[in-house]
């Protein structure tokens, strides 16, 4: 599983690739942390290449969200596979974040 | 015009007392500001000005021998508050005269003032005090004697006498005689305007008091299905049996989301009252859990938001009518926007309902 955060056109955009399994969750979670120290951007999470997301990984995004929200932000999902987005779909998560 | 003795001698000492006018000012509008947020009160603005040098001279110049000192100006420091509705400046009156000490003998309720064949839009001005209780600085005891004006007027009482001031005009009574119709019919407009405001404001609170003891009291067919019932209805929690259900699939922790979204979907579904959609939940809870099963069952995801179980109902709902995949499609684009995951969701959801013998 690999992170990258970098900033885009005044966003933040973390880009993951791989399985976010359970596994995978506290080091993505790490990795990802330095979006909780965000302010005022939006954030974009692009999941072009993930194949997969636990649960663990479902409550690590909604963690930002969270986080995000509270200081006035947005959070967008980018580039989402089926087999993810089914996920999110099932789950209700589907109804949580805003997709682009 | 140079001024007299007498004038110069009061300038001196307004000059003198500015900073305690300054000081006067920040606690007198943090006092109102603090209370105001203590009371989840909201107002349009609080503005406050101390009197400027320039003006206090042409005060002087005109009217210099009404005073016999800076003391009986009481309106070097004003502070103004600006409420939404009209009705509202009197409850911010009794705010005032909680918190501060109205001079009442300088006091004029500048509304009542107005005779029957005048026009005009004013406010209500108070003139206090501090009161010690309030705040107390042994090394500036000036700030519990200084006497500052209070004005409060509504937002259209606002817009009219900044229109009347930008017209250059500080009263009624200047207005040119032949403008003066035109400034009439203006007031008389803007005056009904507020109380209309006012009014339908209390007829929205009060249909809405009426909708959430209908709700409350279970009379679901007589609640017709718009954004405020909805809301009413969703905060008795009418699914939470239907999510605590799915969310034992996989002992899944609940997120609770916002149902709202879900409003625009079942005005799609033509829900006309609060009824049709316990009807809705009452006769298809079970296919709604069924699709869970199938959806949930084996993955391991254990933490669900609890929008899934009225998003599996209306999925159910828009099958069991026989709206097929094109019926899912519109209710994922009615959620979402247009885009192709909701056309590919349709299809499996479909195909997923089959399975379960939802359709």
């Amino acid at each position: 599983m690999k992170t990258t955060i970098q900033e885009q056109d005044g966003k933040m955009v973390a880009i993951l690739a791989g399985s976010l399994d359970t596994a995978a969750a506290p080091e993505t979670e790490k990795a990802m942390s330095p979006l909780n120290d965000v302010e005022g951007k939006d954030i974009i999470i692009d999941c072009t290449e993930l194949e997969y997301i636990s649960s663990a990984g479902l409550r690590i995004f909604l963690g930002i969200l969270q986080n995000v929200e509270e200081k006035g932000g947005h959070v967008y999902i980018k580039g989402i596979n089926e087999n993810v987005r089914t996920i999110f779909t099932i789950t209700g998560f589907s109804n949580i974040f805003k997709f682009m | 015009m140079k001024l007299d003795m007498h004038c110069e001698m009061i300038l001196d000492k307004y000059r003198k007392k500015l900073p305690v006018f300054e000081k006067l000012r920040s606690i007198v509008t943090e006092r109102l500001q603090q209370y105001l947020d203590e009371n989840h009160i909201i107002v349009a603005g609080i503005d406050s000005r101390i009197k400027t040098e320039q003006s206090l001279t042409g005060k002087l110049e005109l009217k210099g021998y009404k005073y016999h000192s800076l003391d009986d100006i009481t309106d070097i420091l004003g502070v103004r508050i600006i409420t939404f509705f009209s009705d509202e400046v009197d409850v911010i009156a009794a705010i005032a005269e909680k918190l501060f000490e109205i001079d009442w003998d300088n006091t004029v309720d500048k509304r009542k003032m107005l005779e029957i064949d005048r026009f005009g839009y004013m406010s209500l001005h108070y003139i206090c005090r501090l009161p010690k209780t309030l705040y107390e600085d042994p090394a500036m005891p000036e700030l519990n004697e200084i006497r500052f004006e209070l004005q409060m007027r509504s937002t259209l009482q606002h817009v009219w006498a900044n229109m009347q001031h930008d017209m250059g005009y500080k009263t009624d009574v200047e207005i040119p005689r032949e403008y003066q119709r035109s400034m009439t019919r203006l007031a008389g407009i803007l005056e009904l305007a507020d109380e209309q405001f006012s009014q339908i404001r209390k007829d929205i609170t009060e249909y809405r008091r009426k909708v959430q003891s209908l709700v409350a009291s279970g009379n679901f067919d007589e609640v017709p299905f718009n954004g405020d019932t909805f809301r009413s209805f969703i905060a008795l929690n009418p699914f939470r049996r239907l999510v605590d259900k799915m969310a034992n699939i996989n002992h899944a922790e609940v997120y609770d989301d916002s149902l709202m979204p879900y409003f625009n979907v079942l005005l799609l579904l033509k829900m006309e009252t609060i009824g049709d959609v316990v009807r809705m939940r009452n006769d298809y809870s079970d296919s709604a859990y069924q699709l869970a099963l199938v959806q949930l069952a084996g993955t391991g995801l254990d933490i669900l938001a609890s929008s899934i179980a009225l998003q599996n109902l209306c999925i159910v709902y828009i099958l069991k009518k026989g709206f097929g995949e094109a019926g899912l499609v519109r209710m994922f684009d009615t959620l979402y926007g247009k885009n192709d995951y909701n056309v590919q969701s349709a299809e499996r959801i479909f195909k997923q309902a089959h399975r379960v013998n939802i359709i």
